[in-house]
């Protein structure tokens, strides 16, 4: 699903992000990514969703080589990756609903279309019930689930998440660990980047550290040692 | 294919209406900007005007002397009326001289004796000659050195006229400069002015972008709303320019006319006959401007 072959990714004038990466993600995994800060977790993430593009190698996405993608495809790549960050960034004038559909909306999907996906997604994160409210009437776990289902909208075989986790208590955080695990299940590829150790020895899941832009370890059923 | 237009309107019109107070004061630049380009035209139509008005005054005459025979000037009538540059000859009797000379020296009581004292009529026939193009006079006055002629012809006059175009084509090309650069000055801050205001709800919306981009919304999604409010923005300037113009030409008008000496100038009727030279292409062209700054701040604030 994801591969990287000798990925480097270097920051004028020479600030290493990546240093000859290779690594192979298989539809289905789950893996965490983990690293401390400026270890290139999020360079990573920009290039799986072409924001950057590799000074050197290949980034393979569903057999996609986007390591040269036109400009002008690469929001057909961005429709097939769900992408979650740490700062939520859901629009805080719009509802719920308005929030998640705005993903459809901005890709041309009709507006019957978008009233019967975006429910569906909502039921999945499980805020069926909060679709008229407003960001700012939402806990923090509940506004990054409501970022999780606008992610899902397009139905992506492919969710990173970046940090998901960043500004959330740990009840919260576990609830959204758990809707990873079951976006998992129905079979997306997840890739978590976080540097939470508990939710990545709770996981049991791959795990592959980063330490200054090189891959250190690469473990099916890693712990997190840093 | 519809659905994403009729998006790219909604969007478009959520901006306009989300920086209201911004998307006024764009417009207000734009309708003086657009006012100047108007009165720089009416200008120049007055100006065209005014020297269309003189130069059908002009002519030319040529006097003949008091011995030449009518078959003589009327020679000469048909050598005039044979050039192409001549428009019409107008022919002018010793005897109709002397009754306009006395008409227009009633009052001078010497002049009207000495012409009592006179037992003969003391002015020949005269050609009064109208030229299509006023530059040509000096040419069709050339002529009649022909030889031919010339022995009969006692005067000729044309000078005073030439005077008075040539002033009032030298007002009329500084009035145009001016309103040129004038006009120049209004357009550079229109520019300077949308591209602010793109700028600023570019700024605004950068958020908004940014998850558009994120969620895959192709660039052409992500721009056209802008471009689209560029153009709204242009139309409305558009339409505020024409509620200014008109009225004020309907207002100008009989003011305008009495300048003229009562000849009618119709510049409403200008306005009407040329509405869609001049306002289509005012609004297509703050439409290009638009588009172009809105283009280019898009290009050099988000990456789009």
């Amino acid at each position: 699903m994801i591969r990287l072959k000798n990925v480097s990714k270097i920051y004028r004038p020479n600030t290493v992000g990546l240093q000859n990466v290779s690594l192979h993600i298989k539809p289905g995994d789950f893996v965490s990514v983990v690293g401390q800060s400026g270890t290139g977790k999020t360079t990573l993430v920009k290039l799986l969703i072409a924001e950057e593009r590799p000074s050197k190698g290949n980034v393979v996405i569903g057999g996609w080589d986007i390591s040269r993608i036109r400009q002008s495809d690469v929001p057909t790549l961005r429709r097939q990756i769900g992408v979650v960050f740490q700062d939520f960034k859901l629009l805080p004038k719009k509802t719920v609903f308005e929030n998640v559909s705005f993903a459809l909306e901005v890709c041309g999907t009709p507006s019957g279309r978008m009233r019967k996906i975006v429910p569906q997604v909502m039921k999945i994160v499980g805020l069926e019930e909060k679709m008229k409210r407003y960001p700012r009437q939402l806990s923090g776990g509940e506004q990054q689930r409501v970022v999780i289902a606008r992610s899902l909208v397009h139905r992506p075989k492919i969710l990173v998440a970046d940090e998901p986790t960043g500004n959330l208590d740990s009840i919260n955080t576990k609830e959204i660990i758990d809707l990873l695990k079951k976006i998992n299940e129905f079979g997306t590829t997840v890739l978590l980047v976080t540097h939470n150790r508990e939710v990545v020895n709770s996981l049991r899941k791959r795990v592959i550290t980063l330490e200054d832009g090189v891959i250190v370890q690469d473990q099916e059923e890693g712990k997190y040692r840093l | 294919m519809f659905v994403p237009f009729f998006r790219i309107i909604k969007f478009a019109l959520q901006n306009f209406w989300r920086n209201i107070w911004l998307s006024l004061i764009t417009i207000s630049i734009l309708v003086l900007t657009l006012v100047t380009v108007n009165i720089l035209i009416t200008l120049n139509f007055l100006g065209q005007t005014a020297v269309e008005s003189v130069e059908s005054k002009i002519d030319v005459s040529v006097y003949f002397n008091p011995d030449a025979s009518e078959e003589a000037v009327q020679n000469v009538r048909s050598y005039l009326l044979g050039l192409s540059q001549v428009k019409d000859v107008n022919y002018i009797s010793a005897e109709e001289a002397l009754e306009k000379f006395r008409e227009s020296h009633a009052d001078n009581e010497e002049i009207m004796a000495s012409l009592e004292e006179l037992e003969e009529n003391p002015l020949g026939a005269a050609l009064v000659i109208k030229a299509h193009n006023p530059n040509d006079y000096t040419f069709i006055l050339e002529t009649l050195d022909n030889p031919e002629f010339i022995s009969f012809i006692q005067d000729k006059n044309y000078d005073d006229h030439k005077e008075i175009i040539e002033r009032i084509d030298s007002i009329t090309g500084k009035l145009q400069r001016f309103g040129i650069g004038l006009s120049a000055v209004f357009v550079i801050i229109a520019v300077l002015i949308v591209f602010n205001t793109i700028r600023v709800a570019v700024y605004t919306h950068r958020e908004e972008v940014g998850i558009m981009k994120l969620v895959g919304a192709t660039n052409w999604f992500v721009r056209a709303p802008f471009l689209l409010e560029g153009i709204i923005y242009s139309l409305i300037a558009t339409g505020i320019t024409i509620a200014i113009i008109y009225p004020a030409a309907y207002f100008a008008e009989p003011y305008i006319t009495t300048f003229f000496d009562n000849v009618t100038v119709g510049l409403v009727d200008y306005y009407n006959v040329n509405f869609i030279l001049i306002f289509v292409s005012q609004f297509v062209g703050m439409s290009l401007l638009n588009i172009i700054s809105t283009g280019f701040a898009l290009d050099r604030y988000l990456k789009v």
